[in-house]
């Protein structure tokens, strides 16, 4: 309190030294010490409002003739590639689309085997994962017969709400067979009804990724193959 | 006989012209806004409207126009017997033509090349020839030089072998360069599968139009469904009807027993024969008509508001009627200094008054921004529109309309844009008129030297007239339009303060500075005084020809410079845009 006023012209001018251990608060507003900030302009011109308004016309103006001249002549810098520029970029969805990232998670596929049957070993991982339990599994056992048999499941049914899906990417962490990617690029499309947000096995296993391919470069090691271990459910080393 | 199929020929001409003015450039207008607007953010707008059709009939459409021209130029210029007394003159127009033509051409496919690439041997050579702005050069070189060379021979027998060279060949180059252009465009669009026909966009408003009509009309429960019905009749037709009054060109002077012939020739001064006023209605009460009939409009949003049986719509009804009388009392007191000047209310004769003297801006600078400004809210448009401002009122007047009726309302407000400009035009930016144009061509006076003159035939200055008065009401609805994207809108308290505080007096201070004014002028000096006031309204004519040569000067270098962008490729997806060869190669394209 006291550093505070002692720097202020005010006080310097009441200290006079007969009382130098007195508190005296002079009267009237507290000197404040800090930087001295000019008044804002309000003559006439700030007033009005007249030259602000030509000042923004003029900019408005400026963006449209340049603009408008780069589009008729085809010279509209890509907002992508020239992305730091001057004047404004922007992308007219959906006639121009920007390129998603590498990494971009967008709708699921189901990856496929060399036969054409999906990767998926019906393990549930990914529905257990999944925060917000948009995926439903109903495991079924192959034939009997069937190299396979025993050795893993398949989904007779596999169905992904992607209205309740919020796009996390931890089904896709969570599989253990490379058989649930979200790497096919697109984002969720806009339907008529609900129903079709309901992505059943067949369509989520016809979803290529971005590279339009419908597997994935992972090896698979099933009965028959040389790396294939030779373990099953019911037959352990 | 021959008067009456000229009339009749007039009158279809005048209503399409009417039809076009008023409807399509509202619909224009319409399309601009949110086009052009968009383009301030660089995007393309609305521009879904389509027209699909195979390559092969875009290029016959493309070349049968442009074959008919030349063909027409052609056939016009061998049969055509020109007299002695005009073959210079046809001489000059037909060669200039030719080599604006030319350069035109050249330059435009030179254009086309450098956003597309070069796809023909063509191209490879019109692309060897360098830089495309020197095409502009040449051409500016040579309409220059040629000019001189006219002016400079006139009345020898170089200058008669001059008007041969251009008589013979200039329509002959100017067909080559049509033809050649329409041929280009046609193989270039031939190769392609399947053409769609855009125009800008333009078509997005008719089919926007085309929608509104057969959408679903609500009437809501409870709504007075006769006044509801009407409202959007009575704010979209007084509208309209108020462009009748407006002159948008010079009178028409036949021969005097009406006689065609006379449109070819230069005019006379004072028109001899029969004149033919370029206006719907010939109304001694020009502007008073104007007023009464733009004024009506108010009624059409207060019945709306009221009819609607909504308390947003009965707000924005009132908005409407309160904010509209209180800047009509501007409108019409800020135009009380200009008709004081002009001595009259027919707005063919204040036009007139202009093109003899001087633009009305230059006399009631202060009126054209007051009425301007009381214009633009009178139109109900931003920064104005509380009656319809959406934070507050949802839609204000119209938002229990639907369909083409809520369509009309949006309407009247674009043609209300067009027709205060129109008016404004003729009020204040001199109408159809054009510095150091008379009615009998080209004419420049200073003091009292003749510098130059060109007769001109009467058409053709009455042509470029009407040329002219579209241009300027299309440069003043950009204003508008322009106010309209830049600024935000008023709270209630300031738009009342502003019309009744601020613009109010200022229009009364303009009366009576304006009254102060004539009485001096008309008080001291006498000859001296009117000479000087000639010299300043030529003057001030030369001031507008400078600028607009100025403005020309400064576009042309502006629109051929190339622009250098800077590529910056990071991120994932610019390498995904850079493999792509760019997010610009969308279908729209730019």
């Amino acid at each position: 309190m006291k550093n505070v006023s002692s720097h202020g012209p005010a006080h310097a001018k009441h200290s006079g030294m007969e009382h130098p251990r007195m508190e005296t608060t002079p009267l009237g507003p507290k000197a404040v010490v800090g930087k001295v900030v000019a008044r804002p302009n309000r003559d006439a011109s700030v007033q009005s409002f007249v030259p602000e308004i030509a000042k923004g016309l003029v900019i408005t103006a400026k963006h449209f003739f340049e603009n408008t001249k780069q589009m008729a002549l085809g010279q509209r810098p890509d907002p992508v590639l020239e992305s730091i520029n001057e004047g404004i970029n922007c992308i007219s969805y959906p006639e121009q689309r920007k390129p998603y990232a590498e990494r971009f998670r967008g709708v699921h596929r189901l990856t496929q085997r060399q036969d054409g049957s999906p990767r998926c070993v019906a393990c549930l991982c990914c529905s257990t994962a999944c925060p917000a339990q948009c995926i439903h599994i109903e495991a079924a056992e192959y034939p009997e017969g069937d190299a396979r048999r025993g050795y893993e499941r398949f989904p007779a049914k596999f169905v992904i709400d992607e209205l309740r899906c919020v796009f996390c990417g931890f089904c896709v962490e969570a599989c253990p067979c490379d058989a649930i990617r979200m790497d096919t690029g697109m984002h969720a499309v806009p339907y008529d009804s609900r129903e079709q947000f309901i992505y059943d096995k067949d369509l989520l296993l016809g979803i290529p990724g971005r590279d339009g391919e419908h597997g994935t470069e992972n090896p698979r090691h099933e009965p028959g193959d040389a790396t294939y271990p030779g373990v099953t459910r019911d037959h352990a080393h | 006989m021959n008067e009456l199929v000229i009339r009749l020929a007039i009158a279809v001409g005048m209503a399409l012209f009417y039809a076009l003015f008023a409807m399509n450039l509202a619909v224009i207008l319409t399309w601009a806004d949110r086009r052009q607007g968009s383009m301030i953010q660089d995007r393309i707008g609305p521009n879904r409207a389509v027209i699909f059709m195979p390559g092969k009939v875009a290029a016959v459409g493309a070349l049968l126009p442009a074959l008919a021209v030349a063909g027409g130029v052609l056939a016009w210029a061998f049969q055509a017997e020109t007299d002695t007394d005009s073959r210079g003159l046809v001489a000059l127009v037909f060669s200039q033509l030719a080599i604006f033509a030319t350069w035109v051409t050249v330059l435009a496919v030179a254009g086309r090349i450098r956003v597309r690439g070069a796809r023909s041997s063509i191209d490879l050579f019109v692309r060897s020839l360098g830089d495309p702005r020197i095409f502009v050069w040449i051409g500016v070189g040579l309409h220059a030089t040629t000019l001189i060379a006219a002016v400079a021979t006139r009345g020898m027998s170089e200058g008669l072998l001059l008007e041969e060279i251009g008589l013979r060949s200039g329509p002959s180059v100017l067909a080559f360069w049509i033809a050649a252009g329409g041929l280009y465009a046609a193989s270039g669009l031939a190769r392609e599968e399947r053409v769609g026909l855009r125009l800008l966009g333009l078509l997005h408003p008719a089919a926007d139009g085309l929608k509104s009509i057969f959408k679903e009309d609500i009437v809501p429960a409870n709504v007075d469904r006769l006044v509801h019905g009407l409202a959007p009749l009575i704010s979209f037709f007084p509208a309209l009807i108020v462009m009748a009054v407006i002159p948008f060109g010079d009178k028409l002077c036949l021969g005097p027993n009406g006689e065609a012939a006379a449109l070819w020739a230069p005019a006379a001064q004072v028109c001899a024969g029969k004149p033919f006023g370029l206006q719907l209605v010939d109304l001694d009460m020009g502007l008073l008509f104007f007023f009464a009939m733009g004024g009506t409009g108010i009624i059409g949003a207060a019945l709306a508001g009221w009819a609607s049986n909504n308390k947003y719509s009965l707000m924005g009804g009132l908005r409407a009627a309160s904010q509209m009388i209180s800047y009509e009392v501007t409108m019409g007191l800020t135009l009380i200094g200009a008709i004081m000047i002009y001595g009259t209310l027919r707005i063919d004769l204040m036009v007139e008054w202009q093109a003899q003297n001087t633009w009305g801006i230059f006399v009631q600078p202060l009126a054209f921004i007051l009425f301007f400004t009381a214009a633009v809210a009178e139109s109900k448009r931003i920064p104005f529109d509380l009656p319809e401002g959406e934070s507050e009122l949802v839609a204000g007047y119209f938002t229990e309309y639907s369909g083409m009726k809520f369509a009309m309302f949006f309407f009247a407000e674009y043609v209300a844009i067009v027709t205060a400009s129109a008016l404004m035009v003729a009020m204040f930016l001199g109408g159809w008129s054009l510095p150091f144009v008379d009615r009998d061509g080209l004419r420049v006076v200073i003091g009292q030297t003749v510098w130059f003159e060109l007769a001109l035939p009467q058409l053709l200055v009455i042509l470029l007239g009407v040329g002219a008065f579209i241009a300027k009401t299309l440069v003043l609805c950009w204003l508008s339009l322009l106010i309209r994207w830049t600024l935000p809108r008023f709270r209630y308290d300031q738009l009342m303060n502003l019309g009744w505080r601020k613009l109010l007096p200022w229009s009364i201070v303009n009366i009576l500075v304006t009254a102060v004014v004539m009485t001096l002028l008309a008080n001291i000096g006498g000859e001296t005084t009117a000479k000087a006031l000639t010299l300043l309204g030529q003057l001030s004519e030369l001031l507008l020809s400078v600028l607009g040569l100025a403005a020309v000067f400064i576009a042309v270098p502006w629109l051929m410079k190339p622009v250098h962008h800077r590529r910056l490729i990071v991120t994932s997806s610019a390498k995904f845009a850079e493999m792509a060869g760019g997010t610009r190669l969308g279908d729209m394209g730019a």
